[in-house]
């Protein structure tokens, strides 16, 4: 096991949230640390995406802190949250269908030469891109909506990847996806690890957390009811957190090493 | 720009996609050549002259410039129906601030004034759609009519003419004028908007934002780009061509007349959509709508200019050939351009995604067919509706708060409250029996159709064709009587068929092909008013038999008629004198079509497709079935308007049914219906139209002051109405739907309670 004492990337203290009457998260903490894959596990209505909404910004907290590199920040939308290097993966990608691959990976900030847009420049780019993840789209030209679901992703993370991020969150990602296609999502986000990227994965689907997953953080009604490291655990004992865990049963994933040991 | 610096890869030499030209733009090319060739085989005394092609040219400048500036505005995924009205808006305020008769100003001040109010209609526009996020075709059509009332207003609907004072002034006037080349110099306006045009969407960030915003807005938005600020640039851009246009227009004429512009912004979406743009957004070339301007008023010109035949006419007996022009009768023209807006508006999404074309070649060639491409239907529901969703506020509340809290309830007050005013204003006149009756017969055009439109727009869909549907209704049964010859009772049912067909292409388009419903009706809007215009041109259409006419008479007429009156003096006679036919009617459509909507499980399966389709769908309710029918209803209400009009009037006119469109969606909105589907219900809709006629009549009241009297001239009391629409559909968007004085009150309370940390 890594010990990875150093600062982490992200890390968010004693956050509350409330939608008029209903409480979404209650004195929720998280930790992230640099080239890590955390899999964020739990219910529906479990507070997963509230909880990472508040990290981009898109949500605003009640209450708590959230430290990036170990300075507290304050994110009102979430452009101010890709400027320090985290970037979202929405579940249904948020491409523009109608446009190449290229114009979808640098949608909003095509690159310029005077008044006109810099194909030949941003055409480069995005292959080079699309080589760094080692995704085969088969040409930068072709259209998004003709894209199967899989290759639209490679496209959502690629466009992500461009903006050099440090932290990627990917929201659901296998839910559209063929068994191929998830596989192949997988390979990438190993490839992104090994480029140093931390990753969050939203999902519900425990083998592929299990598959990549350094770390498995379980939510229950908005409260944390415990992390595993996935070298120490079952998917059987991260399903039993989710359906019976509580607060107060909640043990941090070295605890729970060290309780096992 | 944190974007990942790469060294170049040698591919980098190859060839970059067009960007300018594609594939649809050819076509369009070859089908014109095909087009001119056809015109010159068929009239070679027209086409086969320079003149011809000169002609065309400068009629193509003037909608070319608008279409530039549409063709940003369709490819964001909105629409701008305003353009024709402001075109003629520009050329009435230049001519009023121009002409030696009115102000008298300098050409500068006169083109600064045009240009401010141009510029400021595209601001309205894009305010209204992407801050106030009206429905943009709901918007931008009001605009539509209160520009058309303003235009009125200012000129008195008279021509302006500045012949003598334009000479003065060579360097603007040149512009409308033929170069020694041959030409008219608005070409080169036409030529240079297209280009800068051209290269601002292909090729720059501004058209890529355009694209973007119009494929996706959510991901546009993630993306950083301000979408609304894109959109309202397009709304800018489109009133600034407009404007424009108009200019161009009256340094041609050296004036204006009121109709200026009329039905122009049908030419301008058709050439845009015929130049390969979509409806659907993100897709379109300023190229392809420059070729799509040429080829529209091609098709114009093949149209109005006449096909020479031979006509043998009978004279005393003998079949004598007659040389003539069968020149197409005013309204073909309109009612073809309806059709392909329509038509060009298909072509996108069932011929070339679905790839017709290549698995037709491939069949022949005994290939295997290409797959058949995704089902376009979920795009293009997404047009519909752009908007908020709504909560139920009168879950909860009771008694009095209860009745507070239903949606219809305002409307209810406030034709009590205008009545009230009425009577206040005119103690003398307006509660007396000639009002009221006068009262109950406008109410009852606009009850009618609204009573169909409540159908429609609770269903999510709207139909913008009521008022053309009720003209062309109202001319096929004039036409059945007075050209055919045939009896009233047939009559009645002819023009009742003919409404339905409407309805049902209405439904077709809508509903079978998947079209958002303003553009299908927006298409019958035009088309239906052009035919009703082809029926009538040439032939009076008046002098009805009496027996046709009783349905527009009062009871007692029709009681007289078959000689049973009562006498007179006594209650019955009263009632019978104050009651019309089409009350009555109206009265009992309203009672059946009241309890079939509140009362039925065929009303609620309206409601639920209305409010969530593909829920309804779940469910198990066939909302196809249920939207195609509410369409068809609302054609025969606004046919039966048609057939009424014609028996009250005892003649057609042409503006029969003219801005009831307007009229009718109003009534229903405030009513309670929601532009967004699920709500309205009869009674709303009726109380809503009792407030439009009330208004109406209110604002046409003669005012009698201490120096005369006063009467609102009928345009200003359209640009009323007008604001009146947008103000409920605004109060329907942000006080019904996002409740934005809730919003207001917990923000106040919160941030009172909370006070803002750093």
């Amino acid at each position: 096991m890594p010990e990875n004492r150093e600062t982490p990337i992200v890390e968010m203290r004693h956050i509350y949230k409330s939608f008029g009457a209903v409480r979404a998260l209650s004195d929720v903490n998280l930790v992230l640390y640099p080239g890590e894959i955390l899999g964020l596990v739990g219910d529906n209505s479990a507070g997963k995406s509230t909880l990472m909404k508040i990290m981009t910004g898109a949500y605003q907290r009640d209450t708590g802190d959230i430290l990036i590199s170990g300075k507290p920040v304050h994110f009102r939308s979430p452009h101010e949250s890709r400027d320090v290097g985290i970037e979202m993966i929405y579940q249904d990608f948020a491409l523009c269908g109608n446009m190449d691959v290229g114009q979808n990976i640098f949608l909003g900030r095509w690159p310029r030469r005077g008044f006109f847009v810099n194909r030949r420049r941003m055409y480069e780019e995005a292959s080079a891109v699309l080589k760094r993840l080692k995704v085969d789209v088969n040409s930068v030209f072709q259209r998004v909506e003709s894209l199967s679901g899989g290759r639209q992703q490679s496209v959502a993370i690629a466009r992500a990847i461009s903006f050099n991020p440090k932290v990627v969150i990917l929201d659901e990602p296998t839910a559209n996806l063929s068994v191929m296609a998830t596989e192949r999502l997988l390979e990438t986000m190993l490839e992104l690890k090994k480029q140093g990227v931390a990753q969050i994965i939203i999902s519900h689907r425990l083998q592929d957390i299990f598959a990549v997953g350094d770390r498995v953080m379980v939510l229950k009604r908005g409260e944390n009811v415990g992390d595993r490291y996935v070298k120490h655990s079952t998917e059987q004992e991260i399903l039993g957190l989710i359906v019976q865990g509580t607060r107060e049963t909640a043990l941090t994933a070295d605890q729970a090493v060290a309780k096992a040991a | 720009m944190a974007a990942v610096e790469i060294a170049a890869p040698a591919s980098a030499r190859r060839r970059l996609p067009l960007q300018l030209i594609g594939g649809w733009e050819v076509g369009l090319i070859i089908f014109m050549v095909i087009l001119y060739l056809i015109g010159a085989y068929l009239n070679p005394k027209f086409f086969g002259t320079t003149a011809a092609l000169s002609s065309v040219l400068r009629d193509a400048a003037r909608y070319g410039v608008m279409a530039v500036g549409m063709t940003f505005v369709i490819v964001n995924k909105d629409l701008d129906l305003s353009v024709g009205s402001l075109y003629g808006l520009t050329a009435v305020v230049f001519s009023v601030a121009f002409s030696p008769s009115y102000f008298d100003a300098g050409l500068v001040p006169a083109i600064g004034w045009a240009l401010a109010i141009g510029l400021f209609v595209g601001l309205v526009n894009g305010v209204l759609v992407t801050i106030l996020r009206v429905p943009a075709f709901i918007a931008t059509l009001t605009i539509l009519f209160i520009g058309r009332g303003f235009v009125l207003g200012l000129s008195g609907g008279k021509t302006i003419s500045f012949i003598e004072k334009a000479k003065g002034y060579p360097d603007f006037f040149i512009i409308g004028e033929n170069n020694t080349w041959g030409f008219n110099n608005q070409v080169y306006v036409f030529v240079i908007f297209a280009i800068v045009g051209m290269f601002l969407l292909a090729k720059t960030r501004t058209g890529y934002q355009t694209f973007a915003t119009g494929g996706n807005e959510l991901a546009a938005t993630y993306a950083g780009i301000s979408t609304r600020w894109v959109r309202m640039r397009a709304y800018l851009m489109s009133a600034f061509c407009a404007t424009i246009a108009g200019l161009m227009q009256v340094a041609q004429d050296r004036g204006m007349i009121a109709q200026s512009g009329q039905g122009l912004e049908l030419i301008v979406i058709a050439a845009v959509i015929v130049g390969g743009a979509s409806i659907l957004g993100g897709r379109g070339r300023v190229l392809g709508s420059m070729l799509g301007v040429l080829l529209v008023v091609l098709i114009g010109k093949v149209l109005v200019e006449g096909v020479p035949t031979v006509r043998i006419t009978i004279i005393d007996g003998k079949e004598v050939p007659v040389q003539a022009m069968a020149q197409l009768p005013p309204g073909a023209v309109p009612a073809f351009l309806g059709v392909i807006l329509i038509v060009a508006v298909l072509i996108e999404p069932w011929l070339i995604r679905r790839q017709v074309f290549p698995r037709l070649w491939a069949r022949l060639r005994g290939k295997p067919l290409p797959p058949v491409g995704d089902a376009t239907s979920i795009a293009i529901e997404g047009v519909q509706t752009k908007g908020s969703h709504a909560t139920d506020r009168a879950l909860n509340a009771t008694g009095l708060r209860k009745i507070l809290a239903r949606r219809d309830i305002a409307a209810i007050l406030l034709a009590v409250v205008l009545w009230a005013v009425g009577l206040y204003l005119r103690p003398d006149f307006w509660g007396g029996l000639d009002n009221s009756f006068n009262l109950i017969l406008a109410f009852t055009e606009v009850a009618l159709l609204s009573i169909g439109l409540t159908f429609v727009i609770a269903n999510g869909d709207i139909d913008l064709s009521v008022g053309s549907v009720l003209a062309m209704s109202g001319a096929a049964a004039g036409a059945a009587m007075k050209i055919l010859g045939y009896d009233p009772f047939t009559a009645i049912v002819i023009g009742l068929l003919a409404g339905s067909a409407a309805g049902v292409v209405n439904a077709l388009v809508t509903v079978r092909f998947g079209l958002p419903a303003f553009v299908a009706t927006l298409g019958m809007f035009y088309t239906a008013r052009g035919i009703s215009a082809w029926i009538v041109s040439g032939f009076p259409l008046s002098g009805f038999p009496e027996g046709y006419n009783l349905i527009g008479r009062k009871l007692i007429d029709v009681l007289a008629y078959v000689g049973v009156a009562p006498e007179k003096g006594t209650l019955f006679f009263d009632i019978a004198s104050a009651l019309s036919v089409q009350s009555i009617f109206m009265g009992v459509v309203a009672i059946l079509a009241g309890v079939f909507l509140g009362y039925t499980i065929w009303g609620q399966q309206v409601y639920a497709t209305g409010g969530n389709r593909r829920a309804a769908d779940y469910a198990g309710i066939n909302t196809d079935r249920v939207r195609f029918l509410s369409l068809v209803f609302s054609a025969l209400c606004a046919a039966a308007a048609g057939v009424i009009y014609i028996a009250f009037y005892r003649s057609f006119t042409p503006t029969a049914g003219q801005f009831r469109e307007l009229d009718g969606i109003a009534s229903v909105i405030i009513g309670g219906g929601s532009i967004f589907g699920g709500y309205g219900t009869i009674i709303g809709s009726l109380a809503g139209a009792a407030v439009i006629t009330l208004l109406r009549a209110l604002l046409s009241l003669q005012i009698i002051t201490a120096d005369g009297s006063f009467v609102l001239p009928q345009h200003w009391v359209n640009v009323f109405i007008g604001l009146i629409l947008i103000v409920a559909v605004l109060i329907d968007i942000w006080v019904r739907q996002a409740g934005i004085f809730g919003q207001i009150k917990s923000f106040l309370t919160s941030s009172r309670r909370k006070p803002a940390n750093a």
